[in-house]
């Protein structure tokens, strides 16, 4: 972390922000935090009020209630200062820009917006496309669109930035190109909210993930918190014993057989083991695994919510 | 907006490259500025009886006024609706860029092909039409037809913020085309049955294009401001109206 950067500094925050569209609520009551040099990644399946949630931030709609603070200043409605626009960024999914016009161009419209921020050729670099600079919008493959539009969301060196779901469409290394400029920005001060699908994505990056449903944060922590927070371990082997029986052993909540092997759940996996090593001794193949997000997220997200979160007694019902 | 730190430099760029863009849109180009000079031609100064060029000058007037009120509401209507649709729009609003600055650029470009098709039907008119003008009528023409793309820009920047960008064109082009016809831009107003004549009334183009006549002395004869007073009302109008949806919309997307 760069030592100049201030990290008790709090650039966005939210407090019981509510907002329903025709009585149905979609925000009900969220409370957030971003401080500097901090990335957050917020996670929710679709419906869950994500774009909701950064459209209000935004201001391209107003909440119905709660506060939202922007760089320290408490927002009115969906009006946004024209001083407060100049220090955030800002990357949604677009369908197009104007397609005739360059990068080069696109990145000389964009940079003349800010008093302070890059230079229509530091854009092209930050897009890394200097070698297309002069190829039309229109031309670019969905990669190169969307490394273009997070160049464009730098423009004004901002403070707070927005990044709806950056990587998509891109390939393998151009993601992880872009992971590392936003790793790069995190350690220069930048508070960065980002919503994404890509699970490994959000542990890649995000200081601290939330997973929003149903217009609320169920959960919230770092990557390995969120992990812990799914009380149970992931057993795979080969096993002469009869599912009953597996079922039987301590610990094993779900069980799931495949062609080459079965799989349990099990909220005390040392426990499992043992007694599966004892009961028997032909076992090949033995994997004891953590939850991937993936799953954990999958989890978090089913059922209404209320429940506790990961819960054992909702894996045994299903 | 002018909170004096949004330079004149965003102006001229928004306003440029929005040139640039349209420009390098041949589908737009090409109708834009073909389609009234080829009529004007035809129907101006091939079917005029020769030596006169009184028909021509009357037509130069009509065809001068078809031709600046496509691209003012093209360029709104197609390119608002499609900014809005593909979320560019959305991105230029969470700038710092000033939405007037936006608007500005547009009716920049309707002002640049509103003076292209000028020149090009002027120059028609007077090397192939026999029309000819005092000094004082080309450039009161000439100045009456850039300031009467007010109220098509208008129209075209209602169309954009309510049409869906599919729609936009379509819906222009119903509009334009029978507008033209029933405010006797293709044919003089007088040759039109009595029930148009009197629904010319309700078209800018209709008033547009008498003013443009009565410089010519070739009008219908109402007063000058009545025409001018109507053209002031719809635009205001159009103002207010464009007003309210553009905060509509900015609402509820």
């Amino acid at each position: 972390m760069n030592p100049d950067v201030n990290t008790d500094q709090t650039l966005l925050q939210l407090t019981q922000l509510h907002k329903s569209f025709a009585g149905k609520p979609v925000l009900s009551g969220v409370d957030l935090r971003a401080k500097a040099g901090e990335v957050l990644c917020i996670l929710g399946p679709n419906g869950a009020g994500k774009t909701t949630l950064i459209s209000a931030i935004l201001g391209l709609i107003a909440a119905d209630s709660g506060d939202i603070y922007l760089l320290g200043q408490l927002q009115q409605g969906a009006s946004r200062s024209v001083a407060l626009r100049q220090q955030l960024g800002v990357m949604l999914q677009i369908g197009s820009l104007p397609a005739t016009l360059t990068v080069a161009e696109h990145c000389d419209l964009f940079a003349s917006y800010y008093l302070a921020g890059y230079s229509a050729t530091e854009l092209v670099t930050l897009a890394g496309l200097e070698a297309h600079a002069k190829q039309r919008f229109g031309r670019l493959s969905g990669g190169q669109k969307q490394r273009l539009l997070f160049a464009l969301a730098l423009a004004g060196k901002p403070r707070l930035l927005f990044l709806d779901e950056p990587t998509l469409g891109m390939d393998v290394e151009a993601r992880r190109g872009l992971w590392q400029q936003i790793r790069q920005l995190q350690q220069q001060g930048v508070s960065i909210v980002l919503t994404t699908h890509y699970l490994e994505e959000a542990e890649q990056l995000a200081n601290r993930i939330m997973v929003l449903h149903q217009g609320k944060f169920i959960a919230s922590g770092s990557p390995s918190e969120l992990k812990a927070l799914t009380q149970y371990k992931v057993i795979t082997c080969c096993s002469a014993l009869t599912d009953a029986a597996l079922l039987a052993l301590p610990g094993v909540l779900q069980l799931n057989r495949q062609p080459q092997g079965v799989t349990l759940h099990s909220s005390h996996a040392e426990q499992t083991v043992l007694a599966l090593l004892t009961a028997d001794n032909t076992v090949s193949q033995l994997e004891v695994s953590q939850v991937a997000l993936e799953q954990a997220f999958l989890q978090l997200t089913r059922g209404d919510g209320t429940e506790a979160v990961g819960s054992e007694k909702e894996e045994q019902a299903a | 907006m002018t909170s004096g730190m949004t330079s004149l430099a965003i102006y001229q760029k928004e306003a440029w490259y929005d040139l640039v863009s349209v420009w390098r849109t041949p589908g737009f180009v090409l109708p834009a500025l073909a389609f009234p000079l080829v009529f004007y031609l035809f129907f101006g100064v091939l079917f005029s009886p020769s030596g006169s060029g009184s028909q021509a000058a009357y037509m130069l007037v009509t065809y001068s006024c078809f031709g600046i009120m496509g691209p003012a509401m093209f360029n709104f209507a197609m390119s608002i609706a499609s900014d809005r649709a593909q979320g560019w729009l959305t991105l230029k609003r969470l700038s710092p860029m000033p939405v007037s600055a936006y608007l500005l650029a547009k009716m920049a470009t309707s002002l640049v092909f509103a003076l292209l098709i000028i020149l090009l039907l002027f120059s028609a008119a007077a090397l192939f039409g026999e029309v000819r003008l005092y000094q004082h009528q080309w450039l009161g023409l000439a100045l009456l037809m850039l300031l009467g793309t007010v109220p098509f820009a208008l129209i075209g920047l209602l169309l954009g913020l309510t049409l869906s960008d599919k729609a936009a064109p379509g819906v222009v082009n119903l509009l334009y085309l029978p507008m033209a016809f029933l405010s006797g831009l293709w044919l003089p107003v007088t040759m039109l049955p009595h029930l148009m004549q009197q629904l010319a009334w309700l078209w800018p183009s209709y008033h547009l294009s008498q003013l443009g006549l009565k410089l010519l002395a070739m009008d219908q004869g109402h007063a000058a401001l009545l025409h001018l007073a109507l053209l002031l009302v719809t635009s205001a109008g159009l103002t207010l109206l464009c007003l309210l949806v553009f905060r509509r919309v900015i609402g509820a997307k």
